[in-house]
């Protein structure tokens, strides 16, 4: 036990794997489509398989299920390597980060042969069904109903934000099954197949264009063996997954580009005949994005570190989410000024600098402090769970 | 990858907990020292070379203890915890560094034996009034040779406890224009000597910066540090251990600005609740955790990177000092705001950990120096 920042020979050597083979097949059509949220489409999907193929995904999942047995530590390696190069996330992100190990955890062991192997080789994808338009940050305000009916339960209500449907095999549902007791309490999760009759689904388009989605239940019956867990635990379920989910999806290394991006643009870019690398201004902007990646890539790796030592984790995930959040909004307003004039020019047209890619990403960024739990609620939870003030 | 302390730094955080606790004591003690013209107390130092403070990162051949600048980054956060004023810093990274980085076999044999036992106190002194900022490599107090000396003039300014020092580190020019890196070197300079004049400088800490003076100062040509011409780099590198100290200084002074400020928002009752309870008061303490936390990891891989002599140090401690001197600023705001009217008064523990927090800031290069050295770094 000592104070270590590196990585060991076995992970240094696996992310050197990594990051040859990403190198080589990551296209930019494939890194658009899961940083932009466009979807998990053909070329993402024949991403997937020839990253299973090439024996680098799974790692970190149980050998029962396809995995290696191997801790934690090398999935991480995987998706900061995948941010590096614009990756953003393995391409089926929500069940091979979120769902995939809840089912690890609570699932029965029928539901983790069904799913497990498939979620490890990258085949699947789901969508997460949490908010409804009367429940954002609160989710007791849930309306959505599954009544037991025999094997079956039919489920009628209404989703908002959920934003993998369009494409993923299965929805990931929160809904009521006992309306009797706290809604708390009363919470219980489902997998639904995403084509299943009764479900319709109707695109949202954000500002950064992005689809999300709406989803309608119309009588749809799912079988008794798709609960997740016990049934009315579908909150607790959730809560317990969801300093893990935060480690995994709230990944620093995604910034990198920006930051060489910028450094390379400063770097040729001429004004009154020297380059902009020379310029103060500029020089100090783009060395405190460098400190804020630094430093919020160390709160990642502390999180993540907690979780593989089996500590419990209060507030340190949480922590990861609201500064990584806030640190893409200042980014990008630093790049934006870097630009001047010229960040206002989107992709495709004249002049635009850095491939229009920071005026994408200033639309974009908006929803970083909102989406997942925004950073008002992070703060709360930070200060309630992290330091021990009482609730309001 | 681990984020645990051994078990030897454990207790020796423990250790110097207690310690720290019974030799500082109330703030009414921190108000005499900034007082006092020594600034600390011989208990204080007597008793830190008597735990082996002083020699806790040097070799032990050197009379030290044999650890590393981890363990040093170990007990600098909790002298930072505590505020603990003296010359300490100056004494072991500023003197005793350099001379272990760059002093030849015969200054390492002669002064580090006597740093670790606390019979010496050294420092350096870089700054000068020619500039307007920090800037280590503007040098004009000029080194003449003079047969088997030196002959030093000039003056130099915030040099750390030079007025209890025996030996101060000084960068002169030997060579080269004033703001050259070339023609720098370092002399190991008897405070005493005839020709130094000092006066303590009022600084916002209390803290005892001078101004020296040196007037015709002789050296002998035996203490000079390293080659002549060529002393940037040694300063270069101990430059990197004081950004990370003083770094580890200030991560202290954020956990006791952060626990006395939450201790207090859970108690003090306005509105009929606990003001803790409020969100924009839940806000402010989350926000001070966050900063808190960033400190924590970004100073402990920047030492981790210096004890074990990484390629990226240099970048790291830069950040490392940029990033902490920003958040201990903002911690002791937040601190002052949750605590309100009591936090202003001069007999509160708060103003001693805001004012430090001003030091620490222009201490080795402020945020914006770091920044220029992490642009740098970083290919711009």
């Amino acid at each position: 036990m000592a104070w270590d920042f590196g990585l060991s020979k076995g992970e240094e050597a696996y992310r050197q794997q990594v990051a040859k083979f990403l190198d080589r097949e990551l296209t930019e059509e494939i890194a658009r489509q899961t940083w932009e949220d466009l979807g998990l489409w053909k070329e993402g999907r024949e991403f997937a398989r020839k990253l299973w193929e090439s024996g680098l995904l799974g790692w970190s999942w149980p050998e029962e299920y396809g995995g290696k047995g191997m801790p934690p530590i090398y999935d991480f390696i995987l998706l900061d390597e995948l941010g590096k190069r614009w990756g953003a996330h393995v391409p089926n992100d929500v069940g091979y980060t979120m769902t995939g190990h809840t089912i690890l955890r609570r699932g029965s062991e029928e539901m983790k042969k069904e799913f497990l192997p498939r979620i490890i080789r990258g085949e699947i994808e789901f969508g997460l069904g949490y908010t409804e338009p009367e429940a954002g940050s609160d989710l007791s305000r849930l309306k959505m109903y599954a009544q037991e009916d025999g094997d079956y339960f039919v489920i009628n209500g209404q989703k908002t934000f959920n934003t993998e449907c369009h494409y993923s095999e299965y929805h990931w549902l929160c809904c009521l099954t006992d309306k009797t007791v706290s809604p708390y309490k009363g919470m219980s999760l489902f997998i639904v197949d995403m084509d299943a009759p009764g479900i319709t689904i109707r695109p949202m388009i954000t500002m950064s264009g992005e689809q999300t989605n709406e989803v309608f239940y119309d009588d749809v019956r799912v079988h008794k063996s798709r609960i997740v867990g016990e049934k009315n635990k579908g909150f607790y379920h959730m809560m317990e997954a969801l300093g893990s989910e935060r480690n995994y999806v709230f990944v620093p290394s995604r910034y990198r580009p920006y930051l060489e991006m910028l450094i390379d643009y400063a770097k040729n870019t001429m004004y009154d005949d020297k380059p902009l690398a020379e310029n103060p201004m500029v020089r100090d902007k783009i060395a405190q994005i460098a400190v804020e990646i630094e430093t919020a890539q160390l709160l990642a790796d502390h999180a993540r570190w907690m979780e593989w030592a089996q500590m419990t984790m209060t507030c340190e995930p949480e922590i990861t989410k609201v500064v990584v959040s806030e640190l893409e909004q200042k980014m990008v307003d630093s790049a934006m000024q870097i630009l001047d004039l010229y960040c206002q020019l989107e992709e495709g047209s004249k002049y635009a600098p850095c491939g229009g890619r920071i005026e994408w990403e200033f639309l974009h960024s908006f929803m970083t402090t909102i989406g997942a739990g925004t950073s008002e609620v992070g703060r709360n939870v930070i200060a309630q769970r992290g330091l021990g003030l009482p609730r309001g | 990858m681990d984020f645990t302390y051994t078990e030897e730094q454990k207790m020796m955080k423990d250790a110097a907990h207690g310690f720290l606790k019974k030799v500082c004591p109330n703030v009414e003690w921190y108000l005499e020292m900034d007082k006092d013209e020594k600034g600390y107390t011989d208990e204080l130092w007597q008793g830190m070379a008597e735990l082996g403070w002083m020699g806790i990162a040097f070799p032990e051949k050197y009379g030290g203890i044999g650890g590393d600048f981890l363990d040093l980054v170990v007990l600098l956060e909790e002298m930072g915890y505590k505020a603990v004023p003296g010359p300490f810093f100056s004494t072991v990274i500023l003197g005793g560094y350099t001379i272990l980085e760059a002093g030849s076999e015969d200054q390492k044999q002669e002064l580090l034996p006597k740093i670790a036992t606390g019979e010496l106190i050294m420092t350096m002194a870089l700054t000068e009034p020619g500039t307007t900022r920090f800037d280590p490599f503007l040098v004009e107090t000029e080194a003449k040779e003079n047969g088997d000396e030196y002959i030093l003039n000039g003056t130099k300014l915030f040099v750390s406890d030079a007025n209890v020092s025996d030996y101060m580190i000084v960068a002169a020019r030997t060579a080269g224009n004033k703001l050259s890196r070339d023609g720098i070197t370092l002399f190991i300079t008897d405070s005493k000597s005839a020709g130094i004049k000092m006066s303590l400088l009022k600084t916002v800490a209390g803290d005892k910066q001078c101004e020296v003076v040196f007037n015709d100062v002789k050296i002998p040509k035996a203490n000079v540090i390293g080659m002549v011409n060529e002393g940037a780099s040694a300063i270069e590198k101990t430059l990197q251990k004081a950004a990370v100290g003083k770094s580890a200084e200030m991560l202290g002074g954020c956990h006791r600005v952060m626990e006395i400020s939450v201790a207090y928002a859970k108690l003090r009752v306005q509105f009929g609740k606990p003001i803790g309870m409020f969100q924009a008061v839940q806000h402010h303490c989350a926000n001070m955790k966050m900063a808190t936390e960033q400190s924590n990891f970004i100073t402990y891989k920047a030492a981790w990177m210096i004890a074990n002599d990484l390629e990226e140090a240099p970048k790291f401690a830069a950040i490392a000092k940029a990033w902490v001197s920003d958040a201990y600023k903002k911690v002791a705001s937040i601190g002052h705001q949750i605590l309100g009217g009591t936090g202003y008064i001069i007999e509160h523990e708060m103003p001693i950990y805001s004012r430090r927090a001003k030091a620490g800031e222009y201490a080795f290069g402020n945020p914006n120096y770091q920044r220029d050295l992490i642009a740098t770094q970083i290919g711009l």
